[in-house]
């Protein structure tokens, strides 16, 4: 056994982690802007979005103070993380310290982008590339033109480069069989296992509340995952949204990112303070 | 108009959001909310620092609005000026405190000039504090008391310093009641 395996994070964050209190899973948000600007984006991600990045520096340093205090698994979402070219490279830095999930949309993956891509195939490393629809035009309604045609090219060339790939499925409501089954098999056909392909609601901030769409959803609907940005830490992924521009706070845990003990201890206070197992109603995730 | 977004209950970030529950805490919390890991330590050191403590409230608004109009912080010469008629000082000693008054006008008390003396030469004034005037506020006042005033007068500053960087606004009740004591 070496010394990494042997690692047992000890202290407040660990415990509560261990026993349930907190998630263990720390999310980044590695950049704001998007090559999309989805009807339901949460950050009103856009080609025009302010950039707002993390640095390689501070994502690798978030993931080993992250299994210093406890946590079990890192996942990183913008924006779209594939339009930093420096990106794959601070992941494969990243998960020697824990597990991953890279959420993105799966509309990048050619030519020099494809192979940076391709350098995650690793066992402790899922890219989670959004499909809402198996149709194309229920699909790219929401995400965008063309984006249908790119995902489907995309996953095959991923997984032909063995790297593991889970498909999210965004809906502004329960999806009937009609609906969810073919999409079910379109994504089974790619080898993508059933647990690897999630279903969650719209929620109801940054740019899908200014259409109305999705589920409400206040702090204690929202997993308490800690959530770090350029802006700060956050109360969930769900929580560093943009409304008409500006961001919005009622989740800010700190302004302080690093070192994570800052945040991950207010984080901790905040969840002390709800009511247990209050996050499973709405089904977000 | 403030330069910075004064936070409300709706956007008040979570470890802020007690401080919004019975209502608009005013203007310094809901500017510093949106640091929102300073707020609990910044109220915890101005909180005891600026309550009565054992030098009592009159000596304490001593510090406040002296500090305040020494530093010429609007927002908290307006505050202070009613804290300070709430809890009893007349108007010309507030208005000695201004510095619309002659101090010895508002304040016959050779010991309360001495403290007045000791306020000045912290906030008032830059480097060395002349040995006369710790020798005379040590004539009337205890260590434990200079000591507790000290904190208060640096408590202010940084109180006046953020409210007058930040045009933090006089709230409408308070300039009506100022109006109204000829206190503007």
């Amino acid at each position: 056994m070496t010394l990494t395996e042997s690692f047992v994070a000890q202290g407040p964050i660990a415990d509560a982690v261990r026993d349930g209190v907190l998630p263990g899973r720390v999310w980044l948000y590695s950049n704001y802007h998007c090559n999309l600007a989805c009807s339901y984006c949460l950050t009103e991600s856009s080609p025009r979005s302010e950039r707002r990045e993390l640095t390689a520096e501070q994502m690798i340093a978030v993931a080993e103070q992250s299994k210093e205090l406890g946590f079990t698994a890192l996942g990183i979402t913008g924006g779209e993380p594939f339009l930093l070219p420096w990106l794959p490279d601070a992941v494969l830095e990243m998960v020697k310290s824990l597990p991953l999930v890279l959420l993105n949309n799966g509309t990048l993956f050619v030519g020099d982008r494809l192979e940076r891509a391709a350098k995650l195939a690793h066992p402790d490393i899922a890219l989670q590339i959004s499909l809402d629809s198996h149709l194309s035009d229920i699909n790219d309604m929401a995400r965008g033109p063309e984006n249908f045609a790119k995902v489907v090219a995309s996953v095959p060339r991923l997984i032909e480069r063995g790297v593991r790939v889970r498909i999210a499925t965004t809906t502004g409501g329960p999806l009937d069989s009609a609906h969810l089954d073919p999409l079910k098999a379109l994504v089974a056909s790619w080898g993508v296992r059933a647990e690897d392909h999630l279903v969650r609601p719209i929620v109801r901030r940054g740019r899908a509340d200014e259409l109305g769409l999705g589920v409400h959803a206040i702090a204690r609907d929202i997993p308490s995952e800690l959530c770090i940005t350029a802006d700060g830490a956050f109360w969930g992924s769900f929580g560093p949204t943009v409304s008409n521009g500006r961001l919005d706070t009622d989740l800010l845990l700190t302004r302080t990112i690093l070192p994570l003990s800052v945040p991950a201890n207010a984080l901790l206070a905040a969840v002390s303070g709800m009511p247990e197992g209050a996050d499973a109603a709405l089904g977000i995730r | 108009m403030s330069r910075v977004e004064l936070l409300d209950a709706s956007t008040a970030p979570l470890p802020a959001q007690q401080y919004f529950a019975n209502g608009d805490p005013g203007p310094i919390v809901a500017a510093l909310a949106t640091v929102p890991e300073l707020l609990g330590p910044a109220l915890g050191f101005v909180g005891p620092a600026l309550s009565a403590g054992a030098t009592g409230v009159r000596a304490k608004e001593f510090a406040i609005l002296r500090t305040s109009a020494l530093q010429g912080c609007t927002y908290c010469i307006h505050a202070h000026t009613t804290v300070s008629l709430d809890v009893g000082l007349t108007t010309d000693e507030v208005r000695a405190l201004r510095g619309e008054l002659p101090l010895e006008d508002g304040f016959p008390s050779p010991k309360e000039r001495a403290l007045i003396g000791w306020i000045d030469a912290l906030a008032g004034a830059t480097g060395p504090i002349p040995d006369d005037v710790w020798t005379q506020a040590r004539a009337h006042w205890g260590e434990h008391d200079l000591v507790e005033i000290s904190v208060a007068v640096g408590a202010t500053m940084f109180l006046n310093r953020f409210a007058t960087g930040f045009q933090l606004p006089t709230a409408p009740h308070v300039l009506d009641r100022l109006a109204a004591e000829g206190l503007s």
